[in-house]
């Protein structure tokens, strides 16, 4: 009986701990977070009701956020969506002593170095932004609506190599995404397989 | 002594030419990274036309590195490769040892660490093999990580002399392959189901088959991704059913119809590091899909059950009971009608109220995931044996052995003697009991659907079938008028009653030999000696006719003693013996899936010994002459899947067509994988004619 008890107790506890990284589900509410960017600046989900955000985890160590960064698709994709009035957020959840950690003032430097065009980068060391979102791999890509629902997540494109000449291959699903919610159509392809390395929590 | 130096150098000369004219004796080309050793190898020293060469592809990592299996899981790549091969080869999948899982922080991947072999069959068609160099070249990209990744690719190419090329085989290859294959997963052995929960965040799978140890680990790793989410916690329980996971939902939770396919890996941990198993598992979406065409439509299985229920009133177990109503209809012919109609509608409660607990019960326990169909009470050792202790009894009753107060048998007493409507409902159960071991071996087809069905459904069959049982007598109950035909009451009907002890003697009898087929000689004795025991304590009852703490001592008594007699009849399990008859094999899944592949026409044939139409069907039509003979012109593998004793993976397989019940047979045209399903009773004619469609 007590033996009985202590399992179910385990098994409760095994749920509670998973639950720690659960992802949310495309169609509800995304999870709403605080976060700081390379400036000290404060953004908060819930600021942008009204505007379609997306989330992108990096790590510029990472050969998968190479292969998009070398080739100028991510900066690309950044920029149309900028123009397109969405707010694109780069989050980096490597944790301090783990592969793609940078100070403000590095991220800033990639930023620039790069020709990236995100609406900021926020800087998660603590990796809560990274697990209330599930976020598994960098690159991975989410896109919030203006109701603040999830509509979008997975990988940034179709094809999931290293090998930036498959990228004009690829079915680039942020960009479709983001364009079938400008044109008011629903997300033909909401769930992704994310694909690269481990977000370094 | 002249001769010496010169066989010296003949033998010299022979070896240096050998090592000259043989290439590597096992072609390998090897490519090294900082991270990685990666060689191809080939299993074969040469080309054989026709024949099927292994290729294997073997990652030697450095320490803390690690590849990824075929799904990567939270993170990483699946190696990939790209054959160039000669005209007319072609390479088949990769074939994946059971992997590792990787911890990433919060995230979980699987993978191989420190080395690991892919192999891959490659078919090289009949006819000459091309001239020339046979070059197989594998381009090569994975992807590998400690926490950061590297992305890696390299080309390696072999070349494979012709055959008759003096080439000798690699003891070290040959042992890397064995390797190999040996931490393949186990294919076909374990089957499963799995169901998605209402909020798509769990998935609980089910894998009857397969035991495991309380302390061993057991995990699911899907072959793809999105099902299945690698890094949650996944819990286990451990039924008499097999195992049960519960596995936390991926990104995209199953469709909940489509089957999911996956490993279930076993880790045992003595102390050192962790032996792994795996099973490859086709897990099928529960509830499992019924061939609709076959699927009875409710009204008619409502119409079954009817007429079954009526039918029931003649099967050799309820005959006698309703004979002994029938001898009270007789007795009270002047009896007020109002009272008798009050024990004819009590009669008919009993039955009901008895075929609603049972249906409930069944449903209860399948819901709570008990792999059940109809038929189940005839697939438990002790409730065979229980049934037949029960036949005998109410036959030694019926014999004049002993006397129940107003009566077991006395229904008809009970009207005459006024005792009250408790009684006769009593017997509406009494009769609801013994028919049910009656009702597996008619009525399986339509009970079997009712049970698949939802809930509503389901009572619904039970109580049609109810009816139907009840309804002769109540009839009798409102028109006595009826019985006028019969004889006066006397002396006759004592004689009638004794002669209807017989068919519960022979229903007895046929409970035992169900029984003799699921223990073994030990547990069966002790089944038998039971049946003492009960006659013995029957006819203590008769002699002493005790009341109060006597009778309770007596009841207590034949208690322990049965429960120390059945004691090894519950624990005996009898593996079915393997039949040495070679036109009769044992019926598995993988068995159909791989006689099929072949092209081989199969026949099988749900059974069970307690089932009665389908001993019938087998003396009728499929164990006849001709239909043995049409089997072997025709080269059928006639397969048989014995539901005699409980069998998961026949019930499901059942499931599959709608049924939950034997006999079922299925018929699969040669290179067809969906059978054709022929109906529950056969003739030679209807095997001949299935046949035809060869």
């Amino acid at each position: 009986m007590l033996q009985a008890f202590f399992r179910v107790f385990l098994i409760t506890l095994a749920f509670v701990a998973g639950s720690a990284i659960a992802a949310p589900r495309v169609g509800e509410s995304a999870p709403d977070f605080t976060g700081v960017d390379t400036q000290s600046k404060t953004h908060r989900l819930a600021d942008y009701r009204g505007k379609t955000v997306v989330l992108e985890w990096t790590n510029h160590d990472c050969p998968y956020v190479r292969k998009h960064y070398g080739a100028g698709n991510m900066q690309e994709q950044q920029r149309e969506a900028a123009a397109q009035g969405a707010i694109w957020l780069s989050v980096i959840s490597s944790a301090p002593g783990q592969q793609g950690y940078v100070s403000p003032g590095e991220a800033d430097e990639l930023t620039r170095s790069r020709k990236a065009a995100p609406h900021a980068v926020l800087l998660d060391p603590e990796g809560r932004i990274g697990r209330a979102f599930g976020a598994k791999t960098t690159p991975h890509l989410y896109i919030i609506d203006e109701a603040g629902k999830l509509v979008y997540m997975g990988g940034i494109d179709s094809i999931t190599t290293a090998d930036p000449a498959d990228i004009s291959k690829a079915t680039q699903y942020v960009r479709v995404a983001l364009r079938e919610r400008a044109a008011g159509q629903p997300v033909t392809t909401p769930v992704t397989r994310p694909y690269g390395c481990s977000v370094k929590y | 002594m002249k001769t010496k130096p010169g066989l010296f150098a003949i033998i010299f000369w022979l070896v240096w030419l050998l090592a000259l004219a043989a290439p590597p004796a096992h072609g390998a080309a090897t490519v090294s990274t900082p991270h990685a050793t990666v060689t191809l190898l080939s299993e074969q020293p040469q080309a054989t036309p026709g024949q099927t060469l292994w290729l294997g592809l073997r990652f030697k990592l450095i320490p803390h590195w690690h590849v990824y299996w075929r799904n990567p899981g939270a993170s990483g790549a699946a190696p990939v490769i790209r054959w160039t091969l000669p005209e007319g080869w072609t390479a088949g999948d990769l074939h994946w040892p059971v992997p590792q899982r990787i911890p990433v922080g919060p995230l979980t991947n699987y993978g191989y660490e420190e080395a690991v072999t892919l192999l891959v069959p490659v078919r090289i068609p009949e006819g000459p093999l091309p001239a020339g160099p046979l070059t197989l070249t594998a381009d090569a990209e994975w992807l590998v990580c400690r926490v950061e990744c590297i992305p890696e690719s390299g080309r390696l190419t072999l070349e494979l002399p012709h055959p008759g090329s003096p080439t000798v085989g690699d003891p070290a290859t040959q042992r890397l392959f064995a390797a190999a294959r040996a931490q393949w997963p186990e294919a076909d052995r374990v089957t499963g189901r799995y169901r998605l929960a209402g909020d798509a965040q769990t998935i609980t799978l089910e894998a009857p088959g397969l035991a495991v140890d309380d302390r061993d680990e057991v995990w699911f790793a899907a072959y793809e991704w999105g099902p299945v989410d690698p890094s949650g916690a996944q819990s286990r329980q451990t039924t008499a059913e097999g195992l049960v996971l519960r596995v936390p939902a991926g990104d995209l939770p199953p469709a909940g119809d489509v089957p999911l396919d996956g490993l279930v890996v076993v880790e045992t941990r003595d102390g050192g590091a962790p032996a792994r198993r795996g099973y490859a598992v086709r897990l099928e979406a529960r509830p499992a899909a019924t061939g609709t065409s076959e699927t009875l439509g409710l009204m008619t299985a409502l119409g079954f059950a009817f007429l079954g229920g009526l039918i029931l009133n003649v099967m050799p177990c309820v005959l006698p009971v309703l004979g002994i109503k029938v001898l009270g209809f007789v007795r009270e012919a002047g009896a007020n009608h109002r009272r008798r109609v009050g024990h004819g509608l009590s009669y008919g409660a009993g039955i009901l109220l008895s075929f609603l607990a049972l249906a409930a019960a069944l449903l209860l326990l399948r819901a709570g995931g008990a792999s059940l169909g109809w038929g189940f009470q005839l697939q438990s050792p002790v409730l065979v044996a229980l049934l037949a202790y029960l036949m005998l009894l109410v036959g030694l009753n019926l014999s004049g052995v002993f006397a129940v107060g107003a009566g077991l048998m006395g229904a008809g007493q009970a009207l005459t003697a006024g005792s009250g409507l408790f009684n006769t409902f009593a017997t509406g159960v009494l009769a609801a009991v013994v028919a049910s071991p009656c009702t597996a071996p008619f009525m399986g087809t339509a009970l079997g659907f009712a049970i698949t069905r939802p809930a509503g459904a389901a009572l619904a069959v039970f109580l049609a079938l109810g009816v139907g049982f009840a309804l002769p007598v109540v009839l009798l109950s409102l028109w006595p008028a009826q019985v006028r035909w019969l004889p006066k009451p006397g002396p006759w009907m004592k004689t009638f009653q004794q002669a209807l002890a017989f068919p519960l003697y022979a229903t007895a009898a046929w409970l035992l030999w169900v029984l003799s087929q699921q223990t073994d000689a030990r547990a069966y004795g002790a089944a038998l000696a039971g049946l003492v025991a009960v006659a013995l304590a029957a006819w203590l009852y008769g002699q002493w006719q005790p009341r109060g703490w006597r009778l309770g001592l007596l009841g207590a008594a034949l208690t322990v003693v049965l429960l120390l007699l059945l004691r090894p009849v519950a624990g005996s399990d009898v593996a079915v013996p393997a039949r040495a008859d070679p036109e009769r094999l044992t019926w598995s899944e993988a068995r159909v899936r791989e006689l099929t592949a072949a092209g081989r026409p199969v026949f099988v044939n749900f059974t069970a010994a307690w089932c009665i139409t389908c001993q019938v069907n087998e003396r009728v039509a499929l164990a006849t002459e001709n239909t043995r003979r049409l089997f072997a012109d025709r080269a059928v593998a006639y397969l048989v899947a014995d539901w005699t004793r409980r069998d998961p993976a026949i019930t499901r397989q059942l499931e599959r067509h709608g049924r939950s019940g034997v006999p079922l047979y299925l018929w699969y045209a040669p290179g067809s994988e969906t059978p054709v399903v022929l109906p529950p009773l056969l003739t030679e004619g209807i095997v001949a004619e299935a046949l035809q469609s060869l």
